[in-house]
């Protein structure tokens, strides 16, 4: 008679919530484990201060800090002010290179 | 069988477009931080003199295309020894290989003093570790990689303005050895 005995069984809340990882994630989680991820940042980097790049965007930076004043800029801001133009210019060489290698990596990764 | 292989193209490409962009968007980020804390340490020293320059710079253009008739009447009448005249504000306009700005002829040993470093100011120019930036706080030995114008504190002025970037030891009297 006692209630305990009868009890529902509990909601599988917590199973629900465990999907299966996306495919974008197992992807993100082997080339960081491979070391793979760090290379491909690095060289980007790399590049994009070769090609000026980043010296644009500092200047951008710069222009709009001026534009504010100095302690009313949040990194934030920066961020959002960058962040188009930044997608824009990136020269095609490069992007082209990084997702050759990209797709080298997924190619070779067997997925 | 092209058509699993298709899917796998693009799918391929779709993740590696996405995975570029979160690489792209990690330095940005880094690249507005960066920015960030050099704005607010104040740790760029041509912050406020960009400003200054420019309309300095734009002075010195002025002065050259409009007084360039006028150059024997103004205060420097010189005639040198092939009967030509020059302008008080040397004609040119070029590139500064450090800072890649256009300069006047006339203003670029100052404009180099501020860029490069003459003294103080502009020696505390932004650098990225902090090691590197007390490399530069250590005055003038002519041993460090800094010596083209380390040496140059007692000076304010170049001598020609044709030093800068040159690998070299720099004396006191001015002249200048190539090694």
């Amino acid at each position: 008679m006692r209630n305990s005995v009868n009890r529902p069984p509990t909601p599988d809340a917590v199973e629900d919530q465990e999907k299966e990882p996306t495919l974008q994630e197992i992807i993100n989680i082997k080339m960081i484990e491979s070391g793979e991820k760090e290379k491909l940042m690095e060289l980007l980097r790399e590049r994009l201060v070769e090609c000026g790049w980043k010296d644009e965007m500092k200047a951008l930076c710069r222009a709009y800090i001026k534009k504010k004043g100095t302690n009313n800029v949040t990194v934030d801001d920066l961020v959002h002010v960058i962040t188009p133009k930044g997608r824009a210019s990136i020269p095609d060489s490069i992007k082209t290179e990084l997702l050759l290698r990209i797709r080298a990596f997924l190619a070779s990764a067997a997925l | 069988m092209s058509l699993p292989n298709d899917d796998n193209m693009s799918a391929h490409s779709q993740l590696s477009s996405h995975f570029f962009e979160d690489l792209l968007d990690s330095i940005i980020v880094d690249v507005a931080s960066e920015c960030h804390r050099v704005a607010r340490l104040g740790l760029d020293r041509n912050f406020e003199e960009e400003e200054e320059e420019l309309r300095l710079s734009a002075q010195a253009r002025a002065r050259v295309a409009d007084s360039s008739n006028n150059g024997e009447t103004n205060s420097k009448y010189v005639v040198d020894i092939f009967g030509q005249t020059h302008p008080a504000v040397a004609n040119e306009i070029f590139e500064c290989m450090n800072c890649g700005r256009s300069i006047v002829a006339g203003r670029f040993a100052p404009h180099l003093e501020k860029c490069m470093g003459k003294g103080r100011k502009a020696r505390l120019k932004v650098t990225r570790s902090a090691t590197a930036a007390q490399n530069r706080y250590t005055r003038g030995s002519p041993g460090s990689s800094y010596s083209s114008y380390s040496n140059s504190t007692g000076m304010n002025r170049l001598s020609n303005g044709a030093s800068s970037g040159v690998a070299g030891e720099e004396y006191s009297n001015g002249s200048f050895e190539e090694l």
